[in-house]
């Protein structure tokens, strides 16, 4: 148990997850890339088994790694609620308050105590220790301190004040903060689910993970004037439980339609090889296709077909292809027919009206001379990708962020002062004492601990001069 | 017009930085005083003309209309130049509290790489925001971030300062650098303090990038390259916040595991565009 709970086991372990998050980010992961994935495949054919046996092409999904960030959430808990409360700050303080009765070895002890202290600086004052020590309290008191006495009498008293006493729960806080992320996330693999629904548009789909269908109606994207970059992309989106609409929305990105926690996201979309019609250009005329209707060009024998579109047209191991799914280049199969004799299939490019290309039985493309007809346009039917998404865990997660904002505010920008205060009667009234100690570091808190000193010393009416002495912070290896 | 007015101030800023830069190195070998003046006024003159052409950049990118009213700073151009002036106020920051000005020196040249880097190298066009991108976290959540790594930059530079102190203090023959720099005691403690300061900024700053990406994407982390080098950026300095609580590190030894976490910011921000497709400059993307 110990061993989980030691600062150089658990550095050890954040080392550890940073290396093997790091080691994910240079390989291929089967989530986000397949095809690097396989490609890797292929090109590491020794590799590529070794690897995979530790699950290295999906390594955030691994026993392993999950293994990891478990025990290091366990370890925040064994660390943070386990070791000895109250957390000490960011120092180790010396011993406080005892049991024991004598009040001299009691002020003997304190004494020594506060000689450790980062800070500390003393003056005399007159009257006994017990008046001495009222006015110290209604003084820091008055300076936003928290004042506790420890002991008051006329032959010593004691007090601790402490100003932004909340700084020191932040650590605390902003370790839970971490589990609860955690846990929310453990909520979201065990009860969340997130799927992809590609719908046509006008069409619909059923969804895997609920017996519901989506529908979409209508599906826009607008690009900026001359290039491939969207603009907007939205779709007009139904959800449906067989009769029963659920929701609808017209959802774009970052603007998701919610239902009972059930997530659409407006995620892509794309041409899938579809289309309403394409138009031909013969001279000044325009003829239009439906999708693999044969239609008669005006004043000819022949029958025109248009069957394939293939929205990013590409040239793969000789044969027509696609690059993606967006319509950047797209290109359209034609066959020519008079009654049952068949032309060649030829694909015309929309960007590229001098382009013709001629296919073989086999698939395989050749140049052919431009053809008198061109692709004029097309009228293709998109689908649009639908991101379902039910993460239970997220308002968890957020709970955890918003613990994790206070803590490490608290912990960090919150400014802590401890004040030991020792009054003990000496020379012709009363000496006080003062150790300080501050959860800013090093010598941040000397300047206002000096002023501090001196102001409670011309406010209790001392001797002028203030003692000051310190103790060594770093030292030069 | 925006855009040549912003290239211009930009370009003249940079070479206030460069001045400013100088005056601070002749400033680390002389005692006169007036080369800290000088370096501060120069660099406060070039954040005056480096402020003024960020407004011309915002005021370009929201012409567009799907921009409005986010910050330009999606591109590597906008990136690299919000990124130098954060940089600039920082050291402003810090300056203005611990009246060092002999860390200019250490400090400065970053805003010299930044907005050289922003004027040589990068595109100051500005272009139409990708839908994922036109949230109102886009003001948020990168700038955030950003200012964290400015502030890291920073505790570097600081960084840099304690370990040639300490190179001085052991050499047989300390030079007159070694008393024109603060004690290791008081450069430690600013690396620290920047550190600390800095922290929470990129974790809530990387906590804020999960919730964007739930509405936009619909998941809270998904493990993008990007987002795994913000971690383990935030790892190393969580593990040399740990080493100084709770083990008390200090010193030489304190300051190399934080320069490794200023190595892990860098390539969180450059690197690892050549990773991401999703997160990076060159991709465009969120």
């Amino acid at each position: 148990m110990k061993v989980f709970r030691s600062v150089r086991f658990n550095i050890f372990l954040g080392a550890l997850i940073a290396i093997a998050a790091a080691l994910g980010t240079f390989l291929p992961q089967v989530p986000d890339a397949p095809e690097k994935v396989s490609a890797f495949q292929q090109a590491h054919a020794y590799l590529f088994p070794l690897y995979n046996c530790f699950g290295l092409f999906d390594l955030y999904h691994t026993w392993w790694f999950m293994a990891l960030l478990g025990l290091m959430a366990f370890d925040v808990v064994a660390c943070k609620l386990w070791n000895k409360p109250p957390d000490a700050g960011m120092v180790a303080l010396p011993p406080e308050l005892t049991d024991e009765r004598e009040l001299e070895r009691r002020l003997a002890r304190k004494e020594a105590a506060l000689r450790l202290k980062p800070l500390r600086a003393r003056f005399g004052v007159p009257g006994g220790a017990g008046a001495a020590a009222a006015r110290l309290r209604a003084a820091l008191s008055a300076r936003g301190y928290h004042v506790q006495e420890e002991l008051r009498s006329d032959s010593g008293a004691a007090l601790v004040a402490t100003r932004h006493r909340l700084q020191r729960w932040g650590s605390y806080v902003a370790h839970i903060a971490l589990v609860v992320i955690l846990a929310g996330a453990l909520v979201k693999c065990l009860f969340g689910f997130v799927e992809m629904v590609p719908v046509l548009e006008g069409g619909s789909r059923a969804m895997q993970n609920k017996p519901w269908t989506v529908y979409v109606d209508k599906f826009t994207v607008k690009y900026y004037d001359g290039t491939f970059t969207p603009k907007t992309f939205s779709s007009v989106l139904r959800v449906q439980d067989a009769d029963k609409v659920l929701g609808a929305k017209t959802i774009r990105v970052n603007d998701p339609l919610d239902i009972g926690g059930v997530r659409f996201y407006q995620a892509s979309w794309g041409a899938g090889g579809m289309f309403r019609s394409v138009a031909l250009r013969l001279g000044h005329a325009l003829l239009r296709l439906p999708q693999r209707v044969p239609t008669r060009v005006p004043g000819t024998p022949f029958d025109v077909t248009a069957d394939v579109m293939l929205p990013n047209f590409t040239i793969s191991g000789g044969k027509a292809d696609t690059a993606s799914l967006e319509l950047k280049n797209p290109a359209v199969r034609f066959t020519f027919a008079v009654g049952a004799h068949k032309t060649a299939p030829m694909w015309l490019l929309q960007n590229y009206p001098k382009l013709c290309l001629v296919e073989d039985p086999q698939g395989t493309l050749s140049p052919a001379p431009a053809p008198p007809f061109q692709l004029a346009s097309i009228d293709p039917v998109l689908f649009s990708g639908i991101q379902v998404a039910y993460d239970p865990g997220y308002k968890i997660v957020v709970a955890g962020a918003l613990l994790w904002l206070f803590g490490t505010v608290t912990l960090f920008y919150l400014h802590r002062r401890r004040l030991w205060i020792l009054a003990e009667p000496g020379g012709d009234g009363t000496e006080v004492t003062i150790g300080g100690w501050s959860s800013r570091a090093g010598r941040e808190f000397e300047p206002e601990f000096k002023a501090l000193a001196e102001s409670l010393r011309r406010e209790l009416g001392g001797r002028a001069g203030v003692e000051f002495f310190q103790n060594p912070l770093v030292e030069v290896s | 017009m925006a855009t040549h007015l912003q290239i211009l101030l930009i370009r003249a800023a940079l070479a206030l930085y460069v001045a400013s830069t100088a005056c601070a190195f002749t400033y680390l070998f002389s005692k006169d005083e007036k080369w800290s003046r000088w370096m501060l006024w120069l660099m406060g003159a070039g954040l005056l003309l480096h402020l003024g052409s960020f407004g011309a950049r915002i005021d370009a990118f929201w012409q567009i209309p799907e921009n409005r009213y986010y910050m330009p700073i999606n591109s590597f151009f906008g990136a690299l130049s919000y990124l130098s002036l954060a940089v600039a106020l920082v050291f402003f920051v810090v300056e203005r509290e611990h009246r060092l000005g002999i860390l200019g020196a250490f400090v400065l040249p970053w805003t010299v790489v930044g907005a050289g880097a922003a004027v040589l190298w990068a595109d100051p066009k500005v272009e139409g925001l990708v839908p994922a991108l036109q949230s109102y976290w886009m003001s948020v959540h990168p700038v955030v971030l950003m200012t964290a790594y400015a502030a890291f930059a920073n505790a570097f530079g600081v960084g840099v300062a304690l370990l040639i102190q300490e190179h001085q203090i052991k050499s047989r023959k300390p030079s007159e650098l070694c008393y024109r720099l603060p004690s290791i005691e008081e450069l430690d403690t600013l690396n620290y303090r920047i550190i600390v300061a800095a922290f929470p900024m990129l974790t809530v700053g990387i906590i804020m990038g999960g919730i964007w990406a739930y509405n936009a994407w619909g998941r809270f982390w998904g493990w993008d390259p990007k987002e795994t080098w913000a971690l383990i950026t935030a790892l190393i300095y969580a593990g040399y916040l740990h080493m100084r609580f709770l083990k008390g590190l200090r010193g030489r030894k304190a300051i190399y595991v934080s320069m490794v976490g200023f190595a892990s910011v860098v390539f969180t921000f450059l690197g690892v565009n050549f990773l991401s497709q999703l997160h990076g400059y060159l991709s465009g993307g969120g």
